[in-house]
């Protein structure tokens, strides 16, 4: 177990093309990292770079404290589990578990069969131990694969994407299972995935990346609650934030719905800045005639027509399309076309409350919690009212 | 309706049958009847009266118990080297770039292509300058270098097919790149590697032009090249059970090698690599 610092490593291909630009991420020992973004944000090159897979252009790699730029995968000591598990097809689960420790040539074979027996225990392989992978379903070779891993002793666990190819349901278990062998055995982890439900639950801290450049580092609920910039706080949520056209006089911001009041703090931040956008996430909206007297103080009411609504039992959500303001469409289109999104026409997304009555096609009054709501510019992309 | 089509498969499967086994029934039959029968003009299919004499006889008969011996080490040593060769390259062109790679691969298929008869005059007085004509090496090199194209291009393709993400997670596992290919490549790629070595045995074993032309005498002649010297006395009436009862011999080691590594051929090892 062992800390692993990464200071300004870029990647850049033979094209010249800096596929991670400069990142610099300290993992804690027995930290829970994740690396999250789009695909081909360059997350999972920089975990190859960490195991020793892929070259390093520049930079510098320390893993417990010893530089390992120019050490082979098998001298770095690292425990890997892969997208598609990469098992031993031609080996049982046994011999998959047991394939690190025979290479390392330092076990017994008493040893090496305690140790392989005290893995399968942990992940319930015991009774496929004989078994050949490919007559495992996905979560038992996804089991196979994390066995392989924990039975060495190893001074980090890298994940590539490892739940991808499980289907939902599967997904959600093994999440909380890789969580738990995580705590109990206390190693420090990276992990890294597309799937930001995946970065918020796991991760006791989130890097973000974007086209190979660190966004924001910080605790899933730093993220959540203070995005940086606007791709941050597309990325983070679901469903996503809404960006709205906005323009600021005084603590005045008028939105396409109309004008609400903004707390003074905030308003001060953003003065004289024209054009914004204001990211709003669904859950700060509400059906205003369900919201408590005093909480609606707090914020401001607009009245809107609700063109869809889909309840979930639990909660509902509703659609209100909107015409945005040419300067900032642009912009919206771009941030979507980043985040792997379908470009559609530009709508709020209202969580209600499942008490809620409003029904499709009704003009409701609808109550939104300005105190949370961020500004963003839309030049720089950069939160303003980041901290508050 | 099921019924209709399976007696049409049936049917189509018993015409298949007759057309590729009746030329090795035959051969069969004849190894069975007595020489006496067959110079006559025996035109009936089976023996009239059943003899192992045949058999006798070209188990004694020293030139070709010799042959068949050149024909075994022969074969075997040209398939064995050109496997480990073909592996070896097939593994780099899969896996490594490097500048040149096609242009390797297709000098390799235009050898391939190659009529071997072009070879054979070169190839005689070449070989009887260097001291390789009439020894088994003056016939294991053109042979692998006739089968290591081919052996070369299954290989590939089969590398290319195991994910490169096996070696990878062999590699962080503590593996170096020489037990990665070794404990986790070759054996994934054992099928190709058994498909290579029976091409190549094929090959070397039925080869007849260079095995005639670059031979002398019975210290490296090989089975085939051998059958044309077994005229018997009279010229135009060769021993056509004598000869068939050899073809039948020499044809046994190739059904059994092909019964023996057919398991071993069928793809699909890698099922369960990686996701299902």
């Amino acid at each position: 177990m062992s800390a692993i610092e990464m200071k300004n490593i870029v990647k850049e291909y033979g094209d010249g093309f800096p596929a991670v630009n400069d990142v610099s991420i300290d993992v804690q020992d027995g930290e829970f990292m994740i690396l999250v973004g789009p695909s081909g944000c360059g997350k999972s090159t920089l975990l190859r770079m960490i195991v020793g897979l892929e070259d390093i252009t520049s930079g510098d790699m320390i893993i417990g404290g010893e530089r390992v730029n120019d050490k082979a995968p098998r001298d770095r000591n690292l425990a890997m589990v892969f997208q598609n598990y990469a098992l031993y097809p031609h080996l049982t689960v046994y011999e998959n578990i047991a394939f690190p420790l025979r290479l390392s040539k330092q076990f017994s074979e008493e040893e090496i069969d305690r140790k392989v027996r005290e893995a399968s225990k942990t992940l319930e392989l015991d009774e496929h131990l004989e078994r050949k992978p490919g007559n495992l379903s996905g979560g038992q070779r996804q089991r196979v694969a994390m066995g392989r891993a924990i039975v060495r002793e190893a001074q980090a666990f890298l994940f590539d994407e490892p739940l991808s190819n499980l289907d939902a349901k599967l997904r959600g278990q093994m999440r909380t299972e890789i969580s738990r062998l995580q705590k109990r055995l206390g190693i420090t982890t990276v992990y890294v995935t597309h799937d930001q439900t995946e970065a918020m639950t796991l991760g006791d801290r989130v890097a973000v990346l974007k086209r190979g450049i660190l966004q924001q580092l910080a605790t899933p609920r730093e993220l959540y609650e203070h995005p940086v910039n606007l791709f941050v706080a597309g990325f983070i949520g679901s469903p996503p934030m809404n960006f709205l056209p906005a323009t600021v006089k005084g603590d005045q911001v008028e939105m396409p719905f109309g004008t609400v009041r903004i707390p003074k703090e905030k308003a001060d931040r953003v003065k004289d800045k024209g054009l914004l956008i204001a990211g709003i996430r669904p859950e700060y909206f509400d059906d205003a005639s369900v919201v408590e007297e005093h909480k609606l103080k707090e914020g401001s009411t607009f009245r809107a027509t609700i063109d869809v609504v889909e309840w979930l039992g639990n909660e509902a959500y509703a659609y209100i399309p909107f015409d945005a303001a040419p300067e900032v469409a642009a912009q919206l289109t771009e941030l979507e076309k980043e985040l792997d999104m379908e470009a559609m026409r530009p709508q709020l997304i209202i969580a209600l409350d499942s008490a809620s009555m409003i029904k499709e096609g009704d003009e409701a009054e609808v109550w939104v919690d300005t105190r949370k709501m961020h500004l963003f510019d839309p030049e720089t992309q950069e939160n303003l009212t980041v901290g508050l | 309706m099921n019924r209709k089509t399976g007696v049409g498969t049936w049917i189509g499967f018993i015409a298949i049958l007759v057309w590729c086994l009746l030329p090795v029934v035959w051969i069969l039959s004849l190894s069975f009847k007595p020489v006496a029968e067959t110079t006559v003009g025996s035109a009936q299919f089976l023996p009239k009266s059943w003899t192992l004499q045949n058999y006798q006889d070209i188990i004694s008969n020293p030139d070709f118990t010799r042959a068949l011996l050149n024909s075994f080490g022969i074969s075997l040593i040209a398939t064995l080297l050109a496997v480990i060769f073909a592996t070896f390259a097939a593994y780099a062109i899969a896996r490594l770039d490097f500048k040149g790679k096609r242009l390797v691969l297709s000098i390799a298929l235009a050898i391939a292509m190659f009529p071997v008869v072009a070879l054979v005059g070169p190839l005689f007085d070449l070989w009887r300058t260097i001291g390789l004509f009439n020894t088994w090496p003056g016939l294991i090199i053109p042979y692998m270098s006739f089968t290591l194209p081919l052996a070369i291009w299954t290989l590939s393709a089969f590398f290319r097919e195991i994910p490169w993400e096996m070696e990878q997670a062999a590699q962080v596992d503590g593996a170096t790149s020489w037990q990665a290919f070794r404990k986790v490549i070759v054996p994934l790629a054992a099928p190709g590697v058994f498909t290579a070595a029976i091409l190549t045995f094929f090959f070397a074993w039925n080869e007849f032009v260079l095995a005639i032309s670059l031979t002398s005498s019975t210290a490296s002649r090989t089975v085939p090249a051998q059958l044309s010297f077994f005229v018997g006395p009279d010229p135009f009436n060769p021993p056509y059970s004598q000869l068939a009862t050899a073809s039948v011999v020499v044809t046994v080691p190739v059904i059994i090698l092909v019964l023996l590594f057919q398991r071993k051929i069928v793809a699909g090892l890698t099922s369960g690599a990686v996701k299902g």
